[in-house]
């Protein structure tokens, strides 16, 4: 895929729940990298989904080489140079890991992030970070920090839901607008994926118009009864009529991708994977849906189409 | 000039190329073998001819491949005139099979019949091809509409005028849009 991010994937727990397995991957043309990951397990606390899985929130990898990443040649021929590892967890237990992966590259400017409030409870900050090619924006993300309400981050804590900005250039909305801006930063996606007793952790999706981060993305929420999927939000670099269609439909639980994400918890990517993917199409053929689970409940569920 | 190749295949084959340059038919004559596709992939001839006893079963299945991959006239003249041997033969799509061998005077008519049989069948081909393409393309613009009908309430007619305007604006056909409307349900419900 010729977005910001090259690969996505979903490591689930096997059936002694010991080790985490391959779930599903979208690849694009990196065919190697996906046989190299399809054949992989994950111990708890072993490769970067392990990590993510024993630390209980997102881990992020920038460099594999001499690091407890697993799969540096298969990554390192593929052109990917970072990972990030989010678990999904319904309170203690773990129900999958969705990785991330992005490669380096000059012609795609984007950035994530992992805020969380690990030096000061009442603040957040930047623990985690890939920013490719944008080293001023990634200097002053890390010495910023962020109160309840405050910025995308902060917004994002303080609702508990994903949050969707499709223009970050206003300085009241997102704290660090000028700064994206002249980064080519134009949109950014919040997602709250993990609390623990005081430690909450946010994740930071900022893309470049250009570069986007999927062909769209949505925001679908439980309505206020509880008994159906609504689209809150849908956002793609270019007006996608036929998705704005599929927006104003309604989803029950069990039914279809989105409707069994809410019934089980489970991320998931569907779709044609042996589609031939053209980023200059709007025909949408593949997507992943990430859950976000609150005290067991499910708030809202943040779909990647590609 | 018709451009003739001539596969030797058992008989001797001296008098009907003599024949066919006499006819005024510019002949090349090749012994048949494992390299058959990759001859006439090269040399692109207008007719094939071969002159055998019966044709093998390696023959038969070789010019099935070769109908399949890039048809061509194909004129059999054999020896074995049985009923099962010719349907074979029709059946890997050969042009002409004339049995007991060939009558010199004959061969131009014989010839021409050949190409003739041969463009009718392609033409056929292509016909049920595009029939097939266009009844497969009705049938996803109709699952289209369904499930457009099914998700949006609309009517038949509002589901399809909203169909072809999808269409319209990304300047695809209607089977190409009605692919895109599946897929994207598919996705999400």
């Amino acid at each position: 895929m010729k977005t910001f991010i090259k690969a996505t994937e979903i490591w689930i727990p096997d059936k002694q729940r010991t080790q985490l397995e391959f779930g599903s991957g979208l690849y694009g043309a990196l065919t190697e990298f996906k046989a190299a990951s399809e054949q992989q397990h994950f111990a708890y606390d072993e490769g970067l989904p392990g990590k993510a899985w024993a630390q209980g929130h997102p881990v992020m990898l920038t460099e594999f080489e001499h690091s407890y990443f697993k799969r540096t040649a298969a990554a390192k021929q593929a052109g990917l140079t970072c990972g990030i590892a989010i678990p999904i967890f319904s309170g203690d237990f773990l129900l999958a890991v969705v990785m991330f992966l992005c490669g380096d590259d000059e012609d795609h400017a984007g950035a994530i992030e992992v805020w969380s409030n690990h030096h000061e409870a009442d603040k957040l900050s930047v623990m985690d970070g890939y920013y490719g090619t944008l080293q001023d924006f990634e200097q002053l993300s890390r010495q910023t920090a962020m109160s309840k309400g405050e910025g995308i981050p902060g917004q994002v804590w303080a609702s508990g839901m994903p949050v969707l900005i499709e223009d970050i250039g206003q300085p009241e909305t997102f704290v660090r607008g000028v700064e994206a801006q002249k980064a080519g930063i134009t949109t950014c996606l919040g997602i709250p994926v993990a609390h623990h007793k005081q430690q909450t952790y946010m994740m930071t999706f900022l893309s470049a118009k250009a570069t986007p981060l999927a062909k769209r993305i949505q925001i679908w929420m439980p309505d206020a009864q509880g008994q159906h999927l609504v689209c809150q939000q849908g956002y793609s670099k270019k007006n996608n009529e036929l998705a704005q269609i599929f927006e104003t439909i309604t989803v029950k639980k069990g039914e279809g991708a989105l409707g069994r994400v809410w019934l089980t918890g489970m991320p998931i990517i569907t779709g044609d994977h042996d589609a031939e993917y053209n980023p200059e199409l709007d025909n949408l053929s593949t997507m992943l849906a990430i859950p976000v689970i609150e005290q067991g409940r499910l708030q809202a569920i943040v779909t990647f189409l590609f | 000039m018709l451009n003739v190749l001539l596969m030797d295949s058992g008989n001797d084959n001296a008098l009907l190329e003599h024949s066919l340059i006499q006819h005024g038919f510019n002949c090349m004559r090749i012994a048949y073998g494992t390299v058959f596709l990759n001859i006439i992939s090269d040399i692109k001839p207008d007719l094939l001819i071969f002159n055998v006893q019966s044709p093998s079963e390696n023959l038969l299945s070789d010019l099935l491949s070769l109908n399949q991959q890039q048809p061509l006239p194909v004129l059999m003249f054999a020896t074995d005139g049985h009923i099962d041997t010719i349907n074979q033969a029709i059946n890997a799509e050969i042009s002409a099979y004339i049995a007991n061998g060939f009558d010199c005077d004959r061969l131009p008519s014989v010839i021409y019949a050949a190409l003739a049989r041969f463009r009718q069948h392609q033409g056929l081909k292509t016909a049920l091809e595009d029939a097939r393409a266009q009844l497969e393309e009705r049938k996803l613009i109709d699952r289209a509409k369904a499930i457009l009908i099914q998700t949006q309430n609309f009517t038949e007619n509002e589901a399809y005028h909203t169909l072809r305007k999808l269409a319209m604006d990304r300047n695809i056909t209607l089977g190409e849009m009605a692919k895109n409307v599946i897929a994207m349900a598919a996705l999400l419900k």
